[in-house]
């Protein structure tokens, strides 16, 4: 049979994002195939090493659009470790609260997003009502629906508002009673079911040789491999939860994962809502005036738990105003570069557009 | 649990191959070694049979006064949590350092992407010179530390020019002068009246 | 009272008759017009909530479209690199006329928060024609869906033109198309 080009992206309504898949396929079978990035680069490297810390916290959150709170996190990580310093013990909290929303709103989109490649949109709409209502909070604690600026440097920029504990309350308890209601329209969806079960496998070498993290190594390890159980960074040591782990991984052994992780995180924020201390939520990171903060010499990697895997902060100091070198390590780097190109052929063409998905590809992480 | 700390554990992997190494501590679960050139492969391969299986992150760094790059590797255990961050010095002019993929497959693409950001080239890595995320770049890499974007932005790029009232609604600009007299006095004061 | 006798109405010129029902086709135009997924930049985020039930854009008459040649709207969300530039001219150029250009955010305004970036381009005007501008980094659903609204008096009003200025100043188009990108045509192993 003749082989074909065959473009996937950037312009696809199955295409999570702005990047491309090329293929060449044979049939419907893919013979060979690659990630082409760079659509949505942006030169944030280069633009960080320009601006000083506290400007910096107002361009971070663009690096990841779908889930901008981790990358503030892991700046606010990075400067606080080279620094020394210790934030209030409420920041902690309240980080934790906001990082949680941010993982469930990130996994109702990548949930949602099945309706994208699979044609059954009822599940996508349901799945973004549900995230309007957390953005919706978001809003209410910090004044903007996606790119908050709230972590920062030294702990968070306010206080929560009164009354915010209830909405909060409010929300999980009903997304709680309907996540059964996601897996009949999703995963146990008779529908769909031959397009999720036993297709896209991820074997555990695969896992290794690539450098997989997150749901993708968890659900093809079966350990419970979280760097908010391996590595506690906030006090993510002093709560409860389970990290739900499978031993066989395809479309929907992932997709069943993502459930679970949202029931965890409504787990998460209940006890954060409980055992939150009163008292001060930041603290300055220097003396003066912010424009003149400098950060003593050195070289930190801060990684944290984003809802696509590994998530980090490569910062390297001279002493400076301004960072002298940031890195990014895009969670999903190697499933999406070199996952598609060592791992997609052999599989069918509609395969590709739920690898992107189910293993959570996200393009502007990748550009930068 | 074991006798030795995890710290202790990678300490003494990196001790049984080189010496010369600088070490610095950073947090409960980091630990950062600058090594030489030569020993960066034997070190990570070492490290991945100990159980550092994980390649979490690959780049460079540049210091233009030193006239050197350093390349950057972190690896993490899983078991043993750890982050070892292994950083190397390459000169800067006709930078070059061994690919890695033989070790860390996953290497591949970082390679890719610090060649076009920094141009240092990685021999034994088949397709580190192609272009993986600009399209017909036509200057020098954009991460080092000589380049700068907001000339090329300028060069490149026309920006939006917006007359000098625009954002002034009064009619006499009032504000403008106000402006200028600010501007007159803060100068005055921060020359001390002199010129 | 209006006379009831028959006058022979004076012959419509064939210019008369062509406006009239651009008038006619403007109207049913407007009211049903057809959205290019393309999700250039991060304002992309926000559209699934205004196209689902919280502020459902189905209600204006607007839909998805997965095709450029049967969309009618070209929504440029956010931040254009130089590679999604190449991109997005070639897809602008397949669309079939009249073509309208929405640009969300403050990037393609005057680059926004990357207007010294090396791969960021500033001003969206200057490659290809923008009919309706949406400030706000990012703007929120209440705002993209007013810019929906603007573009349809725009219609109304026949102020919406871009396509026909595309024509008219193709050569100051291409002349600032070559100078940012130096080349339009991509050329990798995929399009040999």
């Amino acid at each position: 049979m003749k082989e074909m080009k065959l473009f996937l992206g950037p312009q696809h309504p199955g295409m999570h994002g702005n990047a491309s898949v090329h293929m060449f396929v044979e049939g419907d079978i893919i013979k060979r195939s690659y990630l082409l990035p760079g659509m949505l680069h942006r030169g944030f490297e280069k633009q960080m090493e320009r601006k000083l810390w506290v400007n910096n916290i107002a361009l971070i959150p663009r690096v990841c659009v779908p889930e901008p709170d981790i990358n503030e996190m892991a700046f606010a990580l990075a400067t606080e470790n080279l620094l020394k310093l210790e934030i209030p013990e409420r920041a902690h909290w309240i980080r934790m609260i906001i990082l949680e929303l941010a993982r469930i709103s990130t996994h109702l989109m990548a949930y949602g997003g099945l309706g994208g490649p699979t044609g059954n949109y009822t599940l996508m709409y349901h799945a973004h009502v549900d995230r309007n209502l957390i953005l919706d909070i978001f809003e209410k604690i910090t004044g903007a629906r996606v790119y908050h600026q709230y972590i920062v440097i030294g702990g968070v920029r306010q206080d929560l508002p009164e009354g915010i504990e209830q909405d909060i309350k409010e929300f999980i308890d009903d997304l709680e009673s309907r996540l059964s209601e996601y897996r009949d329209l999703g995963i146990d969806n008779a529908s769909i079911v031959k397009r999720i079960y036993h297709t896209i496998l991820l074997p555990e070498e695969v896992v290794w040789e690539l450098g997989v993290t997150g749901i993708g190594m968890r659900s093809a390890t079966n350990k419970p491999y979280d760097l908010r159980k391996v590595t506690p960074y906030a006090r993510y040591d002093q709560v409860e939860f389970e990290v739900p782990i499978s031993n066989y991984s395809d479309a929907r052994a992932r997709l069943d994962i993502k459930i679970k992780e949202i029931q965890q995180s409504i787990i998460i924020i209940r006890q954060c809502l409980d055992k939150m201390p009163e008292g001060e939520v930041r603290v300055k990171p220097g003396r003066g005036q912010s424009m003149r903060w400098t950060v003593p010499k050195g070289y930190v990697y801060s990684p944290i738990e984003s809802s696509r895997g590994e998530f980090g902060y490569y910062m390297v100091s001279n002493g400076g105003t301004t960072p002298w070198r940031v890195g990014v390590r895009g969670a999903s780097y190697p499933q999406g570069l070199l996952g598609i190109e060592k791992y997609l052929p052999g599989t069918r063409i509609d395969d590709a557009a739920l690898w992107v998905d189910t293993m959570g590809i996200c393009s502007p992480e990748i550009d930068r | 649990m074991n006798s030795i700390s995890n710290l202790e554990y990678v300490d003494k992997i990196i001790l049984s191959i080189t010496k010369d190494i600088k070490k610095e501590s950073i947090g409960e679960y980091q630990v950062g070694y600058e090594v030489n050139q030569a020993d960066v492969h034997q070190l990570l391969s070492s490290l991945k049979l100990e159980g550092w299986k994980q390649l979490s992150y690959l780049s460079a760094i540049d210091w233009p006064e030193e006239n050197k790059f350093e390349v950057v590797y972190v690896l993490f255990n899983w078991d043993k949590p750890i982050y070892v961050q292994i950083r190397a010095k390459i000169n800067r002019d006709n930078p070059s350092m061994n690919s890695i993929i033989s070790i860390f497959p996953g290497a591949k693409y970082y390679e890719r992407e610090t060649h076009e950001f920094f141009g240092i080239a990685f021999p034994g890595n088949p397709e580190y010179k192609k272009q993986l995320i600009l399209e017909q770049w036509d200057d020098i890499p954009p991460l080092r530390k000589d380049f700068d974007p907001s000339a090329y932005s300028a060069k490149k790029f026309p920006s939006r020019e917006y007359p000098d009232d625009f954002s002034v609604k009064d009619k006499d600009n009032q504000v403008l002068e106000k402006n200028a007299k600010r501007k007159k006095r803060v100068k005055k004061l921060r020359t001390g009246g002199k010129k | 009272m209006l006379s009831t006798k028959y006058t022979v109405r004076e012959k419509l010129s064939k210019k008369e008759i062509d406006r009239k029902w651009w008038e006619v086709g403007d109207y049913f135009r407007r009211n049903s017009l057809w959205l290019l997924m393309y999700c250039t930049g991060c304002c992309a985020i926000e559209l699934p909530p205004s196209m689902t039930s919280a502020y459902d854009m189905e209600r204006l008459g607007m839909g998805p479209m997965a095709t450029p040649r049967q969309a009618d709207i070209l929504l440029v969300s956010g931040y254009l690199s130089l590679k999604t530039l190449r991109r997005l001219i070639y897809t602008y150029e397949q669309m079939s006329e009249p073509r309208y250009v929405i640009a969300l955010g403050s990037c393609p305004i005057n680059g926004g928060i990357y207007h010294d970036s090396h791969a960021v381009i500033n001003q969206l005007e200057q490659y290809i024609p923008v009919d309706t501008y949406v400030a706000g980094c990012m703007p929120n659903p209440e705002s993209v869906l007013n810019g929906f609204v603007d573009l349809m008096e725009g219609i109304k009003n026949k102020k919406a033109n871009g396509w026909k200025k595309y024509h008219k100043n193709n050569d100051w188009y291409k002349e600032n198309q070559l100078h940012a990108l130096g080349e339009v045509v991509i050329h990798d192993e995929f399009h040999q």
